[in-house]
């Protein structure tokens, strides 16, 4: 049997990705400048992390504007969440082997 | 060598992040305690200057003396007979109460400012960050609303419903705010929602109620929180 490590979703594979969903899970809908600070990112770190997750189909971006003010907002996607729930799972299974 | 993924430390981390990044946890209960001896300083300042400006039958120090409820001496509640004085008696002491209630929030507010920060600066968190923002729109919505309201029901005439209706408005808002903190706020809500319900009833009894309401319920929420969250990890501070 394949070994549960190989399970492990490459999306997630960064500390900020893992961030990103971490913070989407437990929030219906949060911004770009929320998110930058909650997980005290710079503007282009957080941008081209959220562009590989929206590109994963995990995150939904979308974008308004405000006035002339451009406001991005984040949603994790039905399929973002079920893929971050199984990489919980793994990490997991992962823990209960080698414990 | 390092292995590359640590499950351990991965769980932890993102735990954390849930859990940070959806509530503020660091509400110390001392600010409850703090605000709680604010309100019933308030209180007993408040019943003291009523009594003693709806007492004296003396006209000249008292305009309202003649009226029927200005006359009648020791009796033991002040705010009574301004609430079912003249409106005139009332907008004469709108402007005491107005910055009594204005004082009690601002001190309060501080005291419960100083004791959280304390709390969440030796978590190494900062105090404005967005959680506490959307905590702070989500209290302050129902709370100016409710401000508003009170002060249209006394000048309306109806000041003996200004205390139950301040409780029940700050129920609702705690209530309303506490799905972004400690899961204590929400019981304290709907305590203060049933202390303004039970107030309701009892009109003359306001300044009481406003002192349970305000001060003993914050003071007794206070030191629960304390106990629960606070005092252990002082007392080991391995946890």
């Amino acid at each position: 049997m394949k070994h549960a490590i190989h399970q492990l979703n490459k999306a997630f594979d960064h500390r900020v990705r893992l961030g990103v969903m971490a913070v989407l899970m437990a929030n219906e809908e949060v911004s770009f400048g929320d998110l930058k600070e909650t997980l005290d990112l710079t503007d282009g770190n957080l941008a081209s992390h959220a562009a590989a997750l929206e590109k994963a189909g995990y995150v939904q971006v979308n974008k308004q504007f405000i006035g002339k003010k451009p406001n991005t907002t984040f949603t994790a996607t039905k399929e973002g969440r079920q893929a971050f729930q199984d990489h919980l799972d793994t990490l997991e299974k992962l823990l209960r082997r080698d414990g | 060598m390092k292995p590359a993924v640590d499950p351990l430390a991965q769980l932890a981390e993102i735990r954390t992040i849930m859990e940070r990044s959806s509530r503020f946890i660091s509400l110390s209960g001392l600010s409850g305690v703090g605000a709680g001896v604010v309100a019933l300083a308030g209180a007993a300042f408040g019943h003291w200057y009523l009594h003693t400006q709806f007492r004296s039958d003396d006209v000249a120090a008292n305009p309202y003396a003649a009226t029927p409820y200005g006359s009648t001496f020791g009796d033991s509640s002040g705010f009574v007979r301004l609430m079912e004085g003249s409106a005139e008696a009332r907008m004469a002491t709108l402007p005491f109460l107005l910055g009594l209630a204005l004082g009690i929030i601002v001190l309060a507010g501080l005291v419960a400012v100083y004791f959280t920060r304390r709390r969440s600066r030796s978590a190494g968190r900062s105090l404005w960050d967005p959680v506490v923002r959307r905590l702070f729109w989500s209290m302050a919505v129902p709370l100016v609303a409710g401000g508003l309201f009170c002060l249209r029901l006394y000048v309306h005439g109806a000041a003996g419903l200004v205390v139950p209706a301040m409780l029940i408005f700050y129920g609702l808002a705690l209530l309303n705010a506490s799905k972004y903190t400690l899961d204590e706020i929400k019981l304290l809500g709907i305590t203060e929602i049933g202390v303004g319900l039970v107030a309701m009833l009892f009109p003359d009894w306001a300044f009481a109620f406003f002192a349970v309401g305000f001060g003993l319920c914050h003071i007794g929420y206070g030191l629960l929180m304390y106990n629960r969250y606070e005092r252990q990890r002082r007392a080991d501070p391995v946890a």
